[in-house]
Formats: C-alpha cells, structure tokens, sequence
C-alpha cells in the first residue's frame, strides 16, 4: 500500500519513482522536452524536489463515476523557467482535465505551455514562468474515477406500526488506487452529464483522446468543474479536521447548489485505497407513518401490497435535506424484544416534501381476491351482409335473419373484490385498477377516476371481518366502441 | 502488530487502548498496526427470527467494553453468507450502573475481506450491551405436518412442525428460535444440524371428507365408459371453530394417517402438500381416488338456436349417472367448467362464457352461491349408502346449461 501523502520534501529521482501520485519540481540540468520528438529527457533527469501536498478535496458524485480532486501544494519558483512534473502511475486520473492554478502570486507566474510525452503516458510536464524568486501556493485540479459514494437507509418500525427511526448513510468507496489522507470529502447529490466516462479516459493515451470531440468533452468537463468550484471550499482552516468530539459522530453539512445537493463531510477523512467507509448522513426517530394497502397491478403486480408511508418533511422530523437514490432496509419492532426483517428497496431520489412509500409486499393477515361472479353480454347489433343496414337484436322486435353479423355488443363483468383482514387493526385500502378500451364503470362505493382509464376505489376495511366490494364493468365492443376511456356510473351492483 | 487469535466462524472483537484490529483484517497498513490488546466479547444471547419467508435475521447480544473516546469494534465472518449491507449494530444498555452514551460514528469495510469494523464513540469508559443483527444464508426452515384422523373420518389431530437446517457453517448455543407465530424455542443448534420441533398441536379439529368430480380438473378415470375420477379430500378450515386458526397454515407436507381404534393400530393413509392456507381459507388434502363411488358423465343434449344473424344459445344437457358403493352416504360435489363445456361441444372462442341454468336441472338447492363462480358451477350431491345386498342405488341428475350468445 502506498503512503504518497507523506511523500519526502526533497528527493533524488535517479530513476521513476514507485510512488502513485507524485509531483516534481525539476531541478538542475534539464533540457525540457517541448517538442514531442524529444522524448528522452526523462533518462536526464538528475534531481528533483518533491513538494507534498498541503490539502486535498474530493468532490463525489453519485450519478457518475467521476470526482473532482483539488490538492493545493507550496512551491518554491525561481525567476525564469520553472519545469514542473506531474506523474500518477497506476491511477483512474483522466489526463485532459489536469488542470493547474496558482492561488498566490497569480500575477507573477504564468503556464507557458503543457507537454505530455509520448512514452509516459501519465505524465505532464509544466513550463511555469516565474517574475520572482519565492514560495507560491499552487492548486493541481483532475477528475479520477474509482471513487464512488452511495446512500442507503434503516428503517426500523415500532411493533405497533406508527411510528419508526429513519437512518440516513453515506458509503463512500475508493478504488481509484490512490490514497488521499485527511481529505475534505464532499458529495454531489444529483445527475450530471457526462460526454465520457472518466474511467475511459483514464485509461487512453494521449492521442486517442485527441481524436474525440474537443468542443463537447472540454464543456462537459468545464460543466462539472464550474458547478463543483462554486461550492465553498471550505479547506482554509486547515485539514486536520478541527476540534471535533471523539466520541460523537461527524456532522454532515447539507447545502443545495444549482440542480445539486452538497454533503460535506465535517473534518477530514482517510479512505485507503481498496476500503469503503459508511457514515450516518441523518438520523429522525419518532417519525409517524401511515400504513396503506394497495391493489395497482401496473405498479405492484396481481397482489395487494403493505406500504409503509411517510413524508420527507419538517413535519415528520425529516426534510432537512432531499434523500439521494439508496437502499432502504425495513425492520420492524416484533414486540419480543427483538426485530423483524421486513424487506428492502431501492428508492429513487426523494426531494425535500416529497413522499416515501416503502412497498413491504404482501401480507398473509389480509387477503385479497377478485372474483368474476358473472359474464353476460347485452346489446347485440347485427350488421346485415352486403349492407350498411345495423340492426340491435332483441331491439324493434326479434330478428333472425341467417345473413347477417354480429359486429357490435357490451360485455358485462359483475367483479367482487373479497378482502379479509386479520391483521388485528382496521386498515385503508386503496384499489386501482386500469381498464382499457370504452368501459363504464359501475359501482356504489364511489369509484374515482385515477386517468382517463384507472378507476380508483377507497376504503376502509375493519379487523376481523370480510368485505365484499361490488362493481360491474361494461366493455363496449366492435362498433359499439365510441370512446377510449373510462366512464363511472355510482349503482347499486347486486350479486 | 498481530495478534494471534483462536480460529471461530464469526468473531467479534474490540481493539482497546484507542488501537485497531490489525490482527484479524491481515494488518492492512502500518496505520493499523497499533493494536494493543484485543478482547473477544462472547455471545450473551442470540436470536434467530425466521419470520420473514425468504430471509433468516440472526440477532446476537454481547457485552462490549468500551474506553472513553473512540473505539474499533471488529466482526468478521468466514465461510458463511452474511449480507454485509443487513448487518444493523445497536447499543441497547450500558451494563452496571453507569450511564455511557455510546454511538456507532462510522463503519469501515476493508478490502477482499469477509469483515467491518465500527468505529464506536463512548461517553465513558464501561460496558454496554449492544446487539448485531443480519441476514445470514443457509439457515432455512421448512414446516411439515403430522396429521392422526379419527376411525370414523370426523376429526383429526394435526401436529404442525418446524424443521430447522443450519447449514450456514456457524453453530450457535444456546438460541432463541422463533417463526413469526406460535411457541419460542430455546435450543442449541449445532453446526450442520437438523431440528423439527413441534410448533403447534391441534387436536378435534373436524374433517370435512369430499368426493368430488370435475372433469376440467380431474379428468375421466375411463373415458370409453364416460366414467370421471372421483378423488378424495380432507377439508381442512382455518379458524377458531374448527380448533385451528391460530395463524394461517405454511405450506408443507402432510402425512395422514387413521386411528385404527386398539393401540398401535392407525394407518398410514397418504400424504399431500399442504398449500399456504392463511386464516379463514380451506386446506385441501388429496388421499387417493375413490373407487367405490361411480359417476358416469354423458352429454345428453346439444342444440343450436339462433339468436339472430351468426349468434346463437347452445342448450346442452349434462347426465350424471351416479352410485355408491360405500356402506356410508357420503356427500359428492360436482364441479362443471362452463368454458370446459363450450370447449367440447363448440370448441374454444376465447371469449368469456355467458350461461344460465335451464330447467331440466335436477340438483337439488341449486348450486353452492360461495363456490360458483362467472364460469365454474358447484353442485352437492347427497348418496345413500349401498344396500345390504351390496347393490348400489344408482341416481341420475341433469344440468341443463343454455350458452347464450355465443359466435
């Protein structure tokens, strides 16, 4: 494992160094390799000095396999040219957003160009003009891949399903091969666009990245970056992570940013390379829910499902910050002194006020069926061969005629839905059901329109009893088809 | 620095004096190589929940000694399938008098190893009681039934059981077993063993024993003599009145047997799967065919009407010729399909069936409302027993069925 943050201040460098990430000041004799047909110079280096970093920041998105890094470091200049060496061996870095800026004496030194040569492929080298013989601060920015982050969640509800505590983690994982001790870490909660994947370019050489679309690539890198720098960079009081308790969790500092949401991570980190590390993001107890029950097929399947449902709000001692896509892991009190394993789900990105319905599956205290207790058609119209004359059987008086067919009629459906709740409390149920075609709807529980073709029932169900809700469903057929949708008609439906 | 450690499953331990775990997790780095001392607290209590379908939680309880300041807490596994993401660590109690206010601040996860390690924050110096839990694969229940009926078929006993296999290659002592419902075990369950413990012993619990006929279902026994197979069940109801509905019924095999009356006499009758039968809802258990009971199925009518243009009723007539043979009365319930019926006398249209009972029905107080269904009708036939001669009465019944509208 490599220990590149405590790189030495000076070092010889007669030959390449085994260290990861490693930046350079090259010293003495050095014909600086402008040109790419001088790709010798590397063999002529005699000595350089090594400047470790200062500080570093990661700034991780989810959406993406991309983090930005910042490292700032203390360079000495002197006046002239000063041939500076960027190298990281082994690492996720993509070469074309290597960026480098000075922080002090901005306006006595200048970049006077960049070289990447050919037999080092993650390598630079900068020619830096200096107006002064002294110290500057310097900041190198990149993107590397490899650094990831996650959230995830734990819910654990109280035995009597009303209230629960709601665990919020963040799980940030490095696997870039670079180590980045007593880094400021910073999450971005939010999709960003990205014309490539980092890890790709990581991986190509120079020339191959020439070939791409410069225009997009340079935008979408810029993009990121622009969005990434506005955030404060809260690195001045230093990265020793100031005086927080030992025995206290770090706090996590949630700001919005444009279409982004920035969790900062109080104090510094260090993730070492291959490792993960998880840490609470929010923490709400007490939090009531309702519980619901509900009959989509679309969304849920055939089967009525149990949900848990709560909202990301002050209200509900949550909605300090949107919850990022995640894991949610749900257990409930089982009243024994111990828990029950309940399920869990992904969920989607859940704004600040939003809802969170956590689906628990099926219950096997309430069951559900639907029945079809009875089939018939009505309204039967015969288009007569050869004619445009229709004619409704059994309308103005019986008609057989043997030359004619039937191209019009309504299918009835008498449907019950059969709920039996043994859960020992009343429950809400919720039936959506989508019909397509030209349909009217029957029913005496005052059915509701969801869409144009979703009926929506409501109601509640008591503990230990069986109810029976009744409905008939008209399917307008053939030519008898007028409409596509869904018309609701309040009737008594007998069985 | 390493410290040797005895070989187990699942370890737990905790590096004191501020150190880590460099022992267990292959000494990382030269940063994790600070490790002093390491206790191993042992499992105090432990709970295995098998309530959940498709997952087994264990739940262990140890006393955990904890210095002031931050402390690593390590557990790592070997060769068993815990799910990492369910392991869940909550601090219950402090242990003895003094109040220490302990916090998980952060958990890391080192590399190609079966291992995290938390980093708890502590208030104080002591012990706190804290619990683990995960999902830990291989340690699968099953149910199985035992079921006695009395000589004369009227009741039975059924002896529900729980069959515990640990082959999640950790053994645990002394555990709390529990499945959602019912009794809590307190047993030992060693490594690679099997467990049945009996769950629940219902006894009385009333049989209703049913011949039934449906040839959408149960097909012909002999069909050049139009003779359909009559299985036989045990009707089992989940609730109260019948001496069950405790919980609904997991699914899981069913042996059957029958008191003989003298001791050591009952008999093995057959076996089943019992499906998932939640409260409220019928288990059906399936012993065999009856022999003794002989229906004959004929389709005594099939006529066309025209309704108008291409659409037609289709009267059909259905004839059962029925006997007993048995020296009981037994009850046989007729099933019909409609759409089996249109199938054999139109073929299938695809469309739902439209029907009505004509008037030659002969079944007695119609059909059963609660089982018929828009295509499936249900019927109850009461037959006498065979005579002392041994002749059986033979009894006919028609279902007329008018299929309207149909094309």
């Amino acid at each position: 494992m490599s220990n590149t943050s405590s790189l030495p201040l000076f070092r010889t460098a007669w030959k390449r160094s085994t260290h990861v990430l490693r930046f350079a000041l090259l010293l003495g004799i050095i014909t600086l390799a402008i040109s790419s047909q001088r790709t010798s110079r590397a063999e002529n280096v005699d000595l350089s000095t090594v400047p470790s970093r200062s500080t570093v920041q990661l700034t991780i998105y989810n959406s993406e396999d991309v983090t930005l890094v910042r490292e700032t470091r203390n360079v000495t200049f002197k006046k002239g040219s000063n041939p500076l060496q960027f190298s990281w061996a082994n690492t996720l870095i993509d070469s074309t957003s290597v960026e480098l800026n000075f922080l002090t004496q901005s306006d006595k030194l200048e970049v006077l160009d960049t070289t990447f040569p050919h037999a080092k492929p993650q390598m630079l080298y900068w020619n830096v003009e200096s107006e002064f013989d002294g110290e500057a601060e310097i900041q190198i920015a990149y993107f590397t891949s490899g650094i990831t982050w996650s959230a995830d969640y734990l819910c654990i509800a109280d035995n009597n399903e009303q209230e629960m505590s709601l665990e919020g983690f963040v799980r940030v994982f490095n696997n870039s091969g670079e180590e980045y001790e007593n880094a400021q870490v910073r999450l971005v909660v939010g999709t960003i666009n990205l014309v490539e994947k980092i890890a790709q370019l990581a991986n190509m050489s120079l020339s191959e990245v020439a070939g791409m679309d410069r225009d997009e690539l340079s935008k979408a890198k810029k993009d990121v970056l622009a969005d990434a720098m506005a955030a404060p960079m809260a690195m001045a009081g230093g990265m020793g992570g100031g005086a927080i308790a030992e025995d206290a969790p770090k706090e996590i500092i949630k700001e919005g940013l444009s279409e982004y949401f920035i969790y900062t991570i109080e104090g510094t980190e260090t993730i070492q390379n291959g490792w993960s590390k998880r840490m609470r993001s929010l923490e709400g107890t007490s939090i009531s829910f309702d519980v619901e029950y509900r009959y989509r097929p679309q969304e849920y399947g055939e089967q009525l499902v149990k949900l848990y449902l709560l909202k990301n709000d002050v209200a509900s001692k949550l909605g300090t910050t949107p919850l990022p896509n995640g894991t949610v892991r749900i257990f409930r009190d089982n009243g024994r002194d111990g828990l029950s394993y309940l399920t869990q789900q992904d969920i989607k990105y859940i704004p600040i006020g939003d809802r969170i319905e956590l689906n628990l599956g099926s219950d096997p205290e309430v069951l559900h069926e639907l029945v079809k207790l009875r089939t018939y058609r009505s309204d039967l119209i015969l288009q007569i061969h050869g004619t445009n004359e229709f004619r409704k059987i059994g309308g103005d008086g019986t008609f057989k005629e043997e030359n004619a067919s039937l191209v019009g009629w309504d299918d009835h459906v008498i449907l019950v839905e059969r709920i039996r709740n043994f859960s020992g409390k009343a429950i809400q149920l919720e039936i959506r059901r989508t019909l397509p075609g030209h349909v009217v709807f029957k029913s005496s529980l005052n059915p509701k329109l969801h869409d144009f073709q979703t009926i929506e029932l409501r109601a509640t169900v008591p503990t230990g009893m069986k109810s029976e809700l009744l409905s008939e469903i008209i399917h307008k057929q053939g030519t008898s088809t007028k409409q596509n949708n869904v018309t609701l008609e309040k009737f008594e439906v007998k069985r | 620095m390493c410290l040797s450690i005895p070989f187990r499953k699942t370890l737990f331990s905790v590096a004191i004096f501020g150190g880590t775990l460099a022992g267990t997790l292959g000494c990382p780095s030269d940063a994790w190589a600070r490790v002093k001392l390491i206790t191993l607290p042992v499992r105090e209590r432990v709970e295995i929940q098998l309530d959940n379908a498709g997952a087994t939680l264990v739940e262990e309880e140890r006393v955990v000694p904890l210095v002031k300041g931050e402390n690593q807490v390590d557990f790592s596994w070997a060769n068993t399938q815990i799910d990492p993401n369910t392991i869940v660590f909550r601090v219950v109690a402090p242990v003895g008098e003094k109040a220490i206010d302990a916090k998980v601040l952060s958990v890391s996860y080192p590399p190609n190893e079966a291992a995290l390690i938390w980093s708890v924050g502590s208030s104080d110096s002591g012990s706190v009681r804290v619990r683990v839990s995960y999902l830990l694969g291989n340690l699968n229940k099953s149910f199985n039934y035992r079921a006695v009926a009395s000589k004369d078929e009227k009741q039975l006993t059924l002896s529900q059981y729980m069959r515990l296999q640990n082959f999640a290659n950790e053994s645990f002592g002394s555990t709390g077993v529990w499945a959602g419902f019912g009794k809590r075990f307190l047993k030992p369950v060693g490594l690679n063993e099997t467990k049945e413990m009996l769950m629940e012993k219902y006894e009385n619990v009333p049989i209703r024993k049913t011949y039934t006929c449906n040839p959408a279902e149960f097909d012909y026994l002999d069909r050049a003599q139009n003779k359909l197979r009559v299985p036989m069940h045990y009707v089992l109801k989940n609730n109260k009145e019948n001496h069950l509905g405790l919980a609904p019924l997991q699914y899981g095999k069913v042996r059957i047997f029958i008191d003989g009356g003298a001791e050591g006499s009952s008999a093995f009758l057959g076996e089943d799967w019992g499906k998932f039968t939640p409260m409220d809802d019928e288990m059906k258990l399936y012993l065999g065919v009856a022999q003794d009971i002989v229906v004959k199925r004929t389709i005594d009518k099939n006529e066309n009407r025209r309704v108008g243009g291409n659409v037609f009723d289709q009267e059909i007539v259905l004839k059962y010729e029925i006997e007993n043979f048995k020296d009981t009365p037994v009850t046989l319930d007729i099933v019909e399909n409609l759409r089996f019926i249109r199938n054999e006398v139109r073929g299938d249209t695809g469309r739902d069936v439209e029907w009505e009972l004509g008037k030659d029905t002969t079944f007695e107080g119609g059909p059963d409302k609660e089982k018929s269904t828009f295509e499936q009708v249900v019927f109850h036939v009461t037959l006498p027993p065979r005579a002392e001669d041994g002749k059986a009465d033979k009894k006919e019944h028609k279902l007329n069925v008018i299929l309207k509208n149909e094309w």
